[in-house]
């Protein structure tokens, strides 16, 4: 395939060409139009995040919040030695990796199917979003019922289909993968309507184009399809990311609010540590030292994503498609 | 949209009523413990249908817990931060997108940073900052902090930045149109996909959230998600009754979905297709 | 009230709270209404204004259910009560704590759990009432038994920060239908012979997995840390020394409760279940298990979780093996800050006397702190229609008389939740009890740093 459909992200060359903005008056009103965000913003978000810099820099607890003693590093000391922070690091990746990875593929699968001309399109579209709808409380509830190892449906099955049954709590790797379904199940629908959303911005000349050009259905998904959601592809990573290195209520609700993840920790991600510290442990000073390290692996995690997006980028397509790419960042990322 | 470019073929429906199902599942399985107490749920054959004691199970939940209170908070809540975030993040986003101003770019960095920040540290000095101002307890503790959102500010600069054309607005300045009013007959328009995908994220995040609104509201003066807190004050705690009172608390959702869907999925639609 | 320390809040939808981990009780000021200044002598409604008076509690209380705030309403017209309630005591707990630090938002009267009675008692003595200087100290005092009239007050006896409700003395609840098909003794006197030590209940258990004639996939007990969480207690020590400091690896009673615990998790006569999980719940219907530890709470819980049909299946010995102890139980005091000072202490007063704890008992299980409502006949002659007619007045007075209670530290909760844990790793992941307690006590360290 030759034309790469680009109507999502390049700019409309009118605009880019003849002017590039901030020419544009009003200037000065641009900071009365800020000002409420950063007003609320600042109240809200940042006093609450710089004290707890400052608590990280103590040994607090919520009793003696008052009387904490200033220790600098010590408790980032403390966690980089710990074997519960490395612990809650790898399987932060590796459920991340598990819950997202089949997540967006099959987000991928399902938008495909559902850019075909169905009877009842708009039903199974809202009936994909019935999982971002329901609570994550209830949800979880209804997969550590469904999962549980005793008496749960799962297992039921497989017992009644004569198959072994699986420790879906106790057992490492089942219970990542117990814990990422979760994940996936909620994620999958949002991020396939995404996708549709993409799809559908891609000219229906290029399939017929394809399609005249001998491609099946693959070789168009393949060209067509792919290519023209490369962008879109990019900004479901990079939110999965950051959404999976900040995972918490999955694994804790899945433990019946244990913050524990698990009897041996064995699904603790990072997100739920900092919550037993801080909450279970009383350890304020311990999770905030946490909250911040957890805030610096987020920005290398999306940087490196983004690096390699564009590396592979500039390594596969041409200038045209590599600039595009690079308008299309921070345009995609925008959700 | 051009509505799908192939015809799909019984493959087709197969696996997406299957998709259907699994997506819908869970909503169906707590309707089911809903109606079936802890005893039957139990049994060595699980019961896979709902029943009529779900009624009985919901009447006893609404006994429990402050569930319409926590409605009618919810939607206040839910309906005040949906409306503010998306005019404030409008507002922020056309200014970043549109308006080249001094230090936008560092501001831009920083809003945007924070998306990638954990929240749950800050919650203590919040909680004190809001007893501070005299509103722990009260609705607006639970409003003002997402009021507005550095995710909103940057969807809606991004949308507005493509999807608005700088002539457009040019031209409107030419009229001899101000600001406001450029933003309000043009920008706004532009941008009501956006607004409308916004609007229904923010809605869903704010009716589910319980983790702040839990800490700074009380039981007497819940959101739906803090109501939930009484449900097992009885002796013992039936699941079957819990879980009627959460789908009580969910049904609303479900309602606007139901009435909106339409329009929701196709503004998710057209705000994918140009952001 | 009558929570224990580790005690989760069974249906797992309840996590549901744990999320928000700590509700501060809201609506500090929204009691206020048309108060004026309470005055010392406004009566014995500590008010003659119009007050609405704020109740934080956790989990279950069920002072509404047994009706005594309407009876309340009713001596006090003035008085409306409102209770602030969150579901898990953690999460209660943490929210009281962040209201204690800002110092505001607190309730008129809030809830204190044995689970956290000690950080309040070291750390928030002050920003209590202190029920020794009341005008009715005296007489509150003498109500008590004295160790819980002890625990909710600084060692030297001099500050006391709430009065107590409930206490938690322990029997062993059983199903005598599952013991009888097992072939094994199932009357309530015979066994209470049978498991007067630990030694035997577990050699007792060893026989009921041995028999061919019990359900398959049944066990003995429901848990290794039902077996610790009770012997710990009979220590001289139980995860605190003397002090109030955490001294698991010196306790006598973590050792005694360590070595029980791990011995009938390796001698297979546990269900390896989590107590206070949907599985664990479940299985008071379904048969898993055949016995557990039983606070007096713990039969409500239990009605609850197996529905009517089990009833005259379950039954109570009259014994604790090892000793009479004490899980779980709960105080009441007043903020120092609270908008309805004097209303409040004389309504915690009020709850705390015999009539009212006979109430509780009669109408919800609690069995009473107050030792003149333990000792009065309502309570002493009371039996159980649903455990098959127990006389669970007599059992549970006898065991309240007999108990001893070690101290209590601060991080109590915590370390327990982390080595009854890592028995459950003991009894399903076939972890080696001394790799466990390590294992544990690592985790413990996570907590007292």
């Amino acid at each position: 395939m030759t034309a790469v459909p680009q109507t999502r992200v390049v700019p409309r060359p009118t605009r880019s060409t003849v002017r590039s903005r901030g020419h544009l008056p009003g200037r000065r009103i641009a900071y009365v139009y800020v000002l409420p965000f950063f007003l609320v913003f600042a109240a809200f978000s940042i006093y609450p995040w710089v004290a707890t810099a400052w608590v990280s820099l103590h040994d607090t607890r919520l009793s003696t919040y008052h009387q904490s003693s200033w220790i600098g590093l010590e408790n980032y000391r403390n966690l980089f030695t710990n074997r519960f922070f490395w612990n809650a690091f790898r399987n932060t990746i590796t459920i991340g990796i598990i819950s997202t990875v089949p997540q967006l593929c099959m987000a991928l699968g399902v938008a495909h199917l559902l850019n075909y001309r169905l009877r009842g399109r708009t039903f199974f579209r809202i009936a994909l979003l019935m999982p971002y709808a329901t609570s994550l409380a209830a949800a979880t509830v209804i997969f550590a019922e469904l999962f549980d190892p005793h008496l749960g449906l799962v297992n039921w099955s497989l017992h009644t289909l004569h198959l072994p049954t699986v420790d879906w709590q106790g057992s490492k790797w089942p219970s990542q993968i117990a814990v990422s379904t979760i994940v996936t199940w909620r994620w999958t629908g949002y991020n396939a309507l995404i996708y549709l959303a993409g799809m559908q911005a891609i000219p229906s000349e290029l399939y017929e184009a394809a399609a005249m050009d001998g491609a099946s259905r693959w070789g168009q998904f393949r060209h067509v399809t792919l290519p023209g959601l490369r962008p879109t592809i990019l900004f479901t990573i990079v939110v999965s990311t950051i959404g999976a290195a900040q995972l918490f209520g999955e694994p804790l609700l899945y433990h019946n609010g244990l913050p524990d993840g698990g009897t041996q920790n064995q699904y603790q991600t990072l997100g739920l540590l900092m919550y037993q510290q801080g909450w279970a442990n009383d350890r304020l000073g311990l999770a905030s030292a946490t909250a911040w390290t957890m805030f610096l692996i987020i920005v290398l995690a999306v940087g490196v994503n983004l690096l390699l997006a564009r590396r592979r980028e500039h390594h596969v397509g041409g200038q045209a498609r590599r600039t595009a790419l690079l308008a299309g960042v921070p345009e995609v990322t925008s959700r | 949209m051009n509505g799908g470019v192939l015809k799909g073929s019984w493959v087709t429906y197969t696996l997406v009523t299957l998709i259907t199902l699994v997506s819908v599942f869970p909503l169906y399985y707590t309707i089911v413990m809903a109606s079936h107490t802890n005893a039957e749920m139990a049994a060595s054959t699980p019961p896979i249908a709902p029943n009529l004691s779900i009624v009985d199970n919901m009447k006893k939940a609404l006994e429990l817990a402050p569930l319409n209170q926590g409605l009618i908070n919810s939607l206040i809540v839910s309906g005040t931060i949906t409306a503010g975030t998306v005019a404030l993040c409008t507002l922020a986003g056309f200014a970043f997108a549109k308006l080249r101003f001094r230090g936008s770019n560092l501001l831009l960095a920083i809003c945007v940073a924070t998306m990638m920040v954990p929240l749950q540290m800050g919650v203590i000095p919040l909680y004190m900052l809001m007893a501070r101002l005299g509103l722990a307890g009260h609705l607006p503790s639970v409003i003002l902090p997402s009021l507005c959102t550095a995710f909103g500010v940057f969807f809606m600069r991004q949308y507005i930045s493509s999807a608005v054309p700088d002539e457009l607005i040019e031209a409107a300045y030419m009229d001899g149109a101000g600001p406001l009013r450029v933003f309000w007959s043009v920008v706004v328009p532009a941008a009501r996909p956006a607004m409308a995908v916004l609007a229904m994220l923010t809605f869903l995040t704010a009716w589910n959230d319980f983790f702040w609104p839990i800490i700074a509201l009380s039981t007497q003066n819940p959101t739906v998600q803090v109501s939930f807190q009484s449900l097992a004050t009885g002796y013992a705690p039936q699941q079957s009754i819990i879980m009627a009172g959460t789908l009580y608390g969910t049904v609303p959702v479900l309602i606007v979905f139901a009435l909106l869907g339409r329009q929701i999925v196709g503004g998710i639609m057209q705000g994918a297709v140009k952001g | 009230m009558l929570r224990s320390t580790t005690r989760r809040r069974g249906a797992a939808l309840l996590a549901v709270a744990a999320l928000g981990a700590f509700v501060l009780a809201g609506c500090g000021d929204s009691g206020s209404s048309a108060t004026s200044v309470d005055q010392a002598d406004a009566g014995p409604c500590g008010t003659t204004a119009d007050t609405t008076l704020t109740v934080g509690l956790f989990g279950t209380f069920g002072f509404k259910e047994a009706g005594l705030w309407d009876a309340y309403h009713k001596m006090c017209p003035n008085i409306t009560i409102k209770e602030d309630v969150v579901e898990q005591s953690a999460d209660y707990w943490t929210r009281l704590k962040t209201r204690l630090a800002s110092g505001s938002g607190l309730d008129d009267v809030q809830a204190i759990e044995i689970g956290f009675v000690a950080d309040v008692v070291q750390n928030h003595a002050s920003q209590f009432v202190n029920w020794n200087s009341v005008p009715n100290a005296a007489a509150d005092k003498a109500e008590f038994y004295p160790w819980k009239w002890q625990l909710a007050s600084t060692s030297d006896g001099s500050t006391t920060v709430g009065l107590g409700t409930d206490i938690g003395p322990e029997a062993i609840c059983y199903r005598s239908d599952l013991l009888k098909e097992a072939g094994l003794p199932s009357d309530p006197d015979t066994l209470a012979q049978k498991w007067s030590t630990w030694d035997d209940f577990i050699a007792f258990g060893k026989q009921y997995e041995a028999s061919s004639s019990k359900p398959s996939g049944s066990h003995f007990v429901d848990s290794a840390a039902s077996i610790f969480s009770t012997a710990v207690y009979q220590g001289d020590e139980a995860y605190a020394n003397a002090d109030g400091q955490p001294d698991v690896e010196n306790s006598d009673g973590v050792k005694n409760a360590w070595s029980y615990a791990s011995q009938a998790a390796e001698d297979g006569i546990t269900a390896g279940l989590q107590q206070f999980t949907p599985a664990w719940n479940k299985a008071f219907s379904s048969g898993a298990f055949a016995v557990l530890a039983c606070p007096t709470w713990m039969m409500g819980y239990i009605q609850g979780q197996a529905g009517d049909d089990y009833a005259g299946k379950w039954d109570i010995a009259p014994v604790l093996p090892g000793g009479a102890t004490n899980w779980g139980g709960s105080w009441l005091g007043v903020p120092d800050k609270a908008a309805h000072k004097d209303a409040a202490i004389a309504l915690v007063e009020w709850l705390s006397a015999k009539d009212q704890q006979v109430t509780m008992w009669k109408d919800g299980g609690h069995f009473p702190s107050n030792s003149d409502a333990a000792a009065a006949p309502a309570v002493s002659n009371a039996k159980s229609a649903y455990f098959s007619n127990a006389p669970v007045g007599m059992i549970f007075g006898d065991i309240s008389s007999q108990m001893k209670i070690p101290p209590i530290g601060l991080y109590d909760t915590q370390i327990q939740q982390a080595l009854t844990t890592q028995l459950t790793n003991v009894e399903t992941k076939g972890t080696s009890p001394d790799d466990a307690f390590q294992a544990a006590l690592d985790d413990i360290e996570q907590v007292t740093g």
